[in-house]
């Protein structure tokens, strides 16, 4: 290569050299931030402030860098089970966790608990340069918090009442440890999945369920049959009262009537004893006579009775009246 | 000579780029540097991230990480001090403070795990089996009320009160104990956490077997309680069908005897006006209810059989 061939290229190759320059730099220029992205931008390794979603200018080279975090997406981190696609419906891995969701209760029961935490990237700064694993930190908190606020109750209490308690505890303790750490990180939900007896004795707590609910029919049974007698029983009383009323009445009219009868003919007799008397023995007789069965005649003197007549039966000798 | 002015200008900006990579470094918002000079450490620790300027050639940097670093432990099984076999596993925080011990004691990070390991293994084994497992369970603010509590939904062999140390302070202890083992390393141990803890498996099927009984046993009594509450709703039917009954027996009968009373004085006031009269008349009213299966015995010289006798007038 001589001199002259030099010169001749060296204007080319120069120009060339710069075209690619300031195309790398043209390109390294221009940045987008994603709507729920925001950029952290340092300068020689030094944030120096972050932007919001758009298109934005940054100096080329290498001199200043960007990093993308994205702030307004909820993140979430699962425990005890794991989402093997999302949609509708989500799938979920088949394998278990015990290792995670495996505790112990305020009582040294062991309990199954399976959770979720859905958090936020609130502070990008912090959540980049304040820490180096934070969602790494954020899972052992949260297994530490959770055994921490589970160890606090009884196991009954986990699997019935304390849930939404545990679930808030949990969350405002994650948040403070968060703060405590400035990992950036906002914690949106604590949200309890199955929390449950371990396997084995599973169905130990559906017997308890069964016996629960045998007591409830055997109460509700025995309700039913005391619902169903009672009444019947009180309709009766009051029908016997209303008999012994009935009675009441009708012995009271009974004798009513019947005194003023007697008064009536009383005051007849008055008038006329002695015909009175015998008219009313005679017809007394006589309306007896007719139906009684027989009659017997005595004589005076005499031992043994008589039979005078027997209106039903014509065998009987008239002669035997005397 | 002339020709080859554009060459050795070429060249000295080729040197003089050499030099400045040599020189300039960058420390990152992440980390702090120290600068090294044949293995020593020469001049301060930078901690403030941007554009640095160092010899060329002759000084190096050593980085490390400004931010919160996180250690996870081993998972081990540890007796507690009831003789327990527990299995726990334990995470901590920290951070390098003094890069320049470290960089003396420590070298990097690797070195500082394996010391971390050692150290922190040993404190959360001392801990663990000096507590019971109880307190590494259960935390200060523990609220169940061992009085208040229905004893059958809680093991018999479990006291239900308050730790005396609990999970929070036995893992600041664990924390105390951890710092004043590691002097001099140039690492702040920001906090020790249990992460996990666990019975060991055979300890799992007995603890499960027991819950088994136990739940057994709640059953056994939800059955019976069903069988009394129904016998004692059943009692009660009974109590107050007799209640009822009598009641309404009682009061029939009340008012029946009045109602005779009353009768008998309406009867009375009537009669009373002529007994001779009444004996008389009633007497007649109970002939009348005379049936056929009566005998009646008349004497011959009565009234009735007077005129069969004679139409005499006596």
């Amino acid at each position: 290569m001589t001199m002259y061939q030099l010169r001749r290229w060296l204007p080319i190759v120069g120009g060339g050299v710069l075209l690619l320059i300031a195309a790398i730099a043209a390109t390294s220029t221009v940045y987008t931030v994603q709507p729920e992205e925001r950029a952290v931008i340092k300068r020689f390794g030094a944030v120096i402030g972050t932007t919001d979603p758009g298109l934005h200018f940054k100096l080329p080279f290498g001199i200043d860098s960007v990093q993308h975090v994205a702030t307004e997406r909820v993140l979430k981190e699962e425990f005890g089970f794991r989402t093997a696609t999302a949609g509708e419906p989500s799938r979920y891995d088949a394998r278990d966790f015990p290792d995670e969701a495996l505790m112990l209760s305020g009582d040294l029961n062991i309990i199954d608990v399976e959770w979720v935490v859905q958090y936020r990237i609130g502070d990008p700064i912090k959540f980049l340069y304040n820490m180096r694993e934070p969602t790494r930190t954020l899972r052992d908190l949260s297994e530490s918090v959770m055994r921490r606020v589970v160890g606090n109750h009884l196991g009954s209490e986990i699997l019935t009442t304390a849930r939404v308690k545990i679930a808030n505890t949990t969350r405002e303790e994650i948040q403070a440890a968060m703060e405590l750490y400035q990992t950036g990180i906002h914690i949106v939900t604590v949200e309890l999945q199955n929390v449950v007896p371990p396997k084995a004795v599973q169905p130990a707590f559906n017997q308890v369920n069964e016996a629960r609910q045998e007591r409830e029919r055997m109460i509700n049974e025995a309700t039913r049959q005391a619902n169903e007698v009672i009444p019947r029983a009180k309709g009766e009383a009051n029908r016997i009262i209303a008999e012994a009323q009935g009675y009441a009445a009708e012995r009271a009219n009974q004798a009513l009537g019947e005194a003023a009868r007697f008064r009536a003919i009383l005051a007849e007799y008055q008038a006329a004893p002695e015909v009175t008397r015998r008219r009313m023995y005679l017809e007394a007789l006589s309306t007896l006579l007719p139906e009684v069965g027989s009659v017997l005649v005595i004589q005076e003197g005499q031992n043994s009775p008589m039979p005078l007549l027997h209106l039903r039966e014509g065998r009987v000798p008239t002669e035997v009246v005397r | 000579m002339k020709r080859m002015i554009p060459i050795l200008v070429i060249l000295g900006i080729l040197g003089g780029l050499f030099v400045l990579g040599g020189g300039l470094f960058v420390i990152d918002q992440a980390e702090q540097g120290i600068i090294v000079q044949f293995g020593e450490p020469v001049g301060e620790v930078i901690t403030q991230p941007g554009l640095h300027w160092k010899r060329p050639f002759i000084q190096e940097v050593r980085r490390f990480d400004k931010r919160l670093l996180a250690w996870d432990g081993d998972v081990s099984q540890i007796p507690t001090l009831g003789r327990e076999f527990i299995v726990v596993d334990t995470t901590a925080r920290w951070r390098i403070v003094d890069p320049l011990q470290f960089l003396r004691s420590v070298r990097d990070e690797l070195g500082a795990r394996t010391r971390l390991d050692d150290i922190l293994d040993s404190v959360v084994r001392d801990i663990v089996s000096g507590a019971d497992l109880e307190e590494i369970v259960r935390s200060h603010d523990w609220e169940v009320d061992p009085n208040k509590v229905d004893e059958v939904i809680v093991r018999e062999d479990v006291a239900l009160q308050k730790p005396k140390m609990g999970r929070e302070r036995l893992e600041q202890s664990m924390r105390s104990a951890a710092s004043r083992l590691m002097p001099g390393l140039g690492i702040e141990i920001v906090d020790v956490r249990i992460k996990r803890i666990n019975y060991i498996e055979s300890v799992r099927r007995q603890v499960e077997s027991r819950m088994v009984a136990e739940r057994q046993s709640i059953a056994a009594k939800f059955r019976s309680e069903g069988e009394g509450r129904s016998q004692e709703i059943l009692g009660q039917m009974e109590r107050q069908l007799r209640e009822i009954r009598s009641e309404a027996a009682r009061q029939a009968e009340e008012i029946r005897g009045k109602a005779d009373a009353e009768a008998t004085r309406t009867y009375g006031a009537a009669y009373g006006a002529d007994p001779e009269f009444f004996a008389f008349f009633r007497t007649l009213e109970s002939y009348k209810a005379m049936g056929k299966n009566t005998t009646l015995m008349i004497d011959a010289d009565s009234e009735f059989f007077r005129y069969l006798k004679t139409t005499q007038q006596p």
